[in-house]
């Protein structure tokens, strides 16, 4: 139950981009369209977990002088060979995501719940709260570029719902970006605080 | 286990030993891996000739030896006749948006291009990525589809323009951006793409048929 709480907590309470506002870079420049951001947020999520598991398993065996160091090494080793799988595996997935992959290393999420939560906890939940943390960041990252694709280029995951001549192309570039992010996260504070008052 | 104290001995074993660990276990998934990324890299690029040169159909052909001239790499396709087919060429453009911009494109023996297929690149998606399929659609294909309701409410689509350089001869100039006075509509929001592009196209044509590379790009100094 507690395990439970803690995953939910990654997704509405704790929600990496709407709330947290960790990881701004990949979250403003892989968004252009839904299937890019679902495919980010899934890549994340698998870096997430494992690398809050193992920092969870590591965690006293790393002395806390050298800790930022030793967390980034354990990152980075994993999105490199997250890289060289999905190229030799998946090469069509590798395609697609291919540029985002290295990007990975520097969002910090990965080593904010590293620090703030793989480094004082157990293992298990510190793998509920990289899934939390990951599927938040996954939901946030669709739900982005779903709006932006939408505004942007007419189209909700690749199929064409509204004429080229209604698109604005500004969606899809950086300022759509800020915007959009700035109009979800202003959506969800209002939820949030409506929900508070009734409470 | 009590956690170590952050001695200076404590921190220098604790990270060499990851670091060492974490060496260890990526030259074994580099090893691993090595093998099959190097075999779809190959399936890629003789997927590409056969698409540039060919397309779809399915006679039969060979691929000569490859070789090499500043940079470019030429490959020969003949049929079962030792007809030539025509003659596919690896072409980079350093300067794309995202760096390098690798392309394959086929010609026949007039200069022609049949086909085109970009290798590597590193472009936005959503924007200059496009250029993987862009540059061989049809006005028809590219004016973009939409349902027939939208159709009914708003007319019917705008027609696009055009960027298909399949069938194009660089030779007859105009080969560039409509921006810059040419007759390729660029990518929407990419220019830069676009010329990279181009040009990467261009001075495949230039090497091809052993012209000077166009002045204002560093290709032939690729290797």
């Amino acid at each position: 139950m507690k395990n439970f709480k803690i995953m939910l907590n990654g997704i509405l309470k704790e929600n990496p981009t709407f709330v947290l506002l960790l990881g701004m870079c990949p979250t403003l420049a892989t968004t252009t369209s839904a299937v890019n951001g679902l495919g980010m947020g899934v890549a994340t999520m698998f870096v997430l977990i494992c690398s809050n598991v193992f920092i969870s398993l590591l965690k006293n065996l790393i002395p806390d002088g050298v800790r930022i160091p030793c967390y980034i090494i354990v990152i980075a080793s994993f999105v490199t060979i997250l890289q060289m799988v999905m190229q030799a595996y998946v090469p069509d997935l590798y395609q697609t995501l291919g540029i985002f992959i290295p990007l990975i290393v520097v969002n910090c999420i990965i080593l904010g719940r590293a620090e703030a939560f793989a480094a004082k906890n157990n293992v298990l939940a510190s793998l509920c709260d990289g899934v939390g943390i990951g599927i938040g960041f996954t939901l946030a990252l669709t739900l982005l570029g779903m709006v932006r694709e939408l505004l942007g280029n007419g189209s909700f995951f690749g199929i064409q719902l509204l004429p080229s001549s209604m698109s604005m192309l500004v969606f899809v570039l950086a300022p759509g970006a800020f915007i959009t992010l700035g109009l979800l996260i202003a959506i969800v504070n209002k939820i949030k605080s409506s929900k508070s008052a009734n409470a | 286990m009590k956690k170590l104290k952050s001695n200076i001995t404590n921190m220098v074993l604790s990270l060499s030993l990851i670091s060492v660990v974490a060496a260890a276990l990526l030259a074994w998934v580099n090893v691993v891996t090595n093998g099959p990324i190097e075999k779809i890299n190959a399936e890629t690029l003789a997927n590409g000739i056969k698409q540039v040169i060919i397309g779809d159909s399915d006679i039969p052909f060979t691929v000569s030896e490859p070789w090499e001239k500043d940079g470019f790499v030429f490959y020969q396709v003949e049929d079962s006749d030792n007809n030539l087919l025509g003659t596919a060429v690896k072409s980079t453009d350093p300067n794309a948006f995202g760096g390098n911009l690798t392309v394959l494109v086929g010609f026949n023996q007039d200069g022609v291009i049949l086909g085109y297929e970009v290798l590597e690149h590193a472009e936005t998606p959503g924007l200059g990525a496009n250029a993987v399929t862009w540059f061989k659609q049809s006005t028809e294909q590219a004016t973009k589809e939409q349902s027939k309701v939208v159709t009914l409410l708003l007319g019917a689509p705008e027609k696009a323009g055009n960027h298909n350089i399949v069938g194009m001869n660089p030779a007859d100039g105009g080969f560039t951006v409509s921006k810059d006075g040419g007759k390729i509509d660029a990518i929407t929001a990419s220019t830069i793409t676009s010329r990279a592009f181009l040009r990467a196209v261009q001075n495949a044509y230039n090497a091809l048929y052993s012209k000077t590379a166009d002045g204002t790009t560093s290709a032939t100094t690729q290797n």
